[in-house]
């Protein structure tokens, strides 16, 4: 910024931290709660880095079943049939409910697999004091936090329809070991996200 | 309207420095006027806000979205007729119907994500609106119920589960008729009405309210 007589100073470098939940400020080395919230504060979350890759694997670990396993059954007279994420990605294609289509893929497969790999590179730019913007790795991440929640649309889809349709013999419809092998994914992503704390990303950054 | 945040001075008081939420940056702030917002001169996420008519605007949203939610939880939402069969579902019908048929993680999934979560947000911020509109005491309590309420904010699905509603709609469109119910048009609203929260509750004021420090 052009003002060149003020030195930009972050909290934690003028010994104070923020509540993350009421803003207010403390000294860094008082351990007391937030003296107008009851919130535990910390200048950066504990263990930040850590916490990101202990629920990225896991996230990432509970994506592959998510995909290899049925998400859904159908029993019908016609005959069972079962579905994946990716086939039921296709069946809608092929009844021509594109826009349907498009939005499950970008919820099920786009979002979750575009949130790892951000993630991953967010966590390793961290580690590794790679060159590349703050201001972009601060977007990335509030985008992430944000959307990540968006994935959970088809493991919704799987518990109207298998709530719904149980019609005894005419045809019933079960959830099958993918749905939730996907909603841990999604879940354990989402805390990934939120265990990164953005103000790590500007600490040694260069960025104005 | 935006203002630049000021510089931060030596030996200021605490309460007029604010530490940028997303990078950390420490701001010196004037008290803003209502209506104006801060934001931060590094990397530009809102720092201060001071949204006109808080308490009144968000716990009439509030309690709308309570009253809603109840009907979404409790009316039909879907009803499909095949073959002379007919059922009609609402969301409580739907989770019992996946406990009782042994999908008891996906009831769990959708009765924490659908009802509990969102229902017991928004008692616990209509509970502190209400207080602090009726000028009832400021309890110890009000500052843990509004921190919950903001922390469960990304984990109440409602909206989600609105568009799964929808896919699933299409899905078996060819397989029954189905029929939108009540319950289907109050989500809708509720979705809305819940944008509305999110655009006029200003957390700032309500923390300087419930801290005293104004």
């Amino acid at each position: 910024m052009g003002d060149s007589d003020w030195q930009a100073l972050s909290a934690r470098q003028s010994g104070l931290k923020a509540c993350t939940s009421c803003g207010a400020l403390q000294p860094l080395a008082d351990h007391e709660p937030c003296r107008d919230c009851g919130a535990a504060v910390h200048s950066r979350r504990t263990n930040s880095l850590q916490r990101v890759w202990a629920f990225l694997i896991v996230g990432v670990m509970a994506y592959f079943p998510a995909n290899i396993y049925p998400i859904m059954k159908t029993r019908s007279f016609t005959g069972n049939t079962t579905d994946t994420i990716l086939s039921g990605v296709v069946v809608l294609i092929q009844s021509g409910s594109y826009v349907v289509a498009l939005i499950i893929f970008v919820a099920s497969i786009c979002i979750p697999v575009l949130k790892f790999l951000i993630i991953a590179g967010l966590a390793l730019s961290l580690q590794h004091d790679w060159d590349i913007s703050t201001h972009n790795r601060h977007r990335l991440h509030a985008v992430t936090e944000f959307i990540g929640r968006w994935s959970m649309i088809d493991v919704f889809v799987v518990a109207v329809l298998a709530a719904l349709i149980q019609l005894g013999a005419i045809m019933t419809i079960i959830p099958g070991v993918g749905i939730n092998a996907f909603a841990a994914s999604v879940i354990f992503t989402m805390l990934a996200a939120s265990s990164l704390d953005p103000r790590l990303l500007w600490d040694h950054s260069n960025d104005d | 309207m935006t203002i630049a945040a000021g510089k931060p001075e030596e030996q200021t008081d605490l309460n007029h420095l604010v530490a940028c939420p997303g990078c950390d940056l420490l701001h010196h702030c004037r008290t803003l006027e209502k209506g104006e917002y801060a934001r931060c001169r590094r990397c530009g996420d809102v720092i201060q806000t001071r949204k006109p008519h808080t308490i009144d605007r968000s716990l009439a949203a509030v309690l709308a979205s309570i009253v809603l939610l109840l009907v979404s939880l409790c009316l039909p939402f879907l009803s499909l007729s095949r073959a002379g069969i007919a059922s009609s579902i609402s969301v409580l019908d739907a989770v019992a119907a996946l406990w009782f048929n042994h999908m008891r993680w996906l009831a769990l999934l959708t009765l924490a994500f659908i009802v509990l979560l969102p229902l017991t947000r928004l008692l616990l911020l209509g509970w502190v609106l209400w207080r602090i509109r009726f000028k009832r005491k400021i309890r110890r309590g009000m500052r843990t119920a509004f921190r919950w309420s903001i922390r469960m904010e990304p984990w109440a699905m409602a909206e989600i589960f609105m568009v799964g509603v929808v896919v699933s709609l299409v899905k078996i469109s060819t397989l029954a008729n189905l029929h939108t119910g009540l319950a289907f048009w109050s989500l809708l609203i509720l979705i809305a009405i819940s944008c509305y929260i999110n655009l006029v509750l200003c957390k700032d004021t309500i923390w300087a309210i419930l801290t005293g420090k104004r």
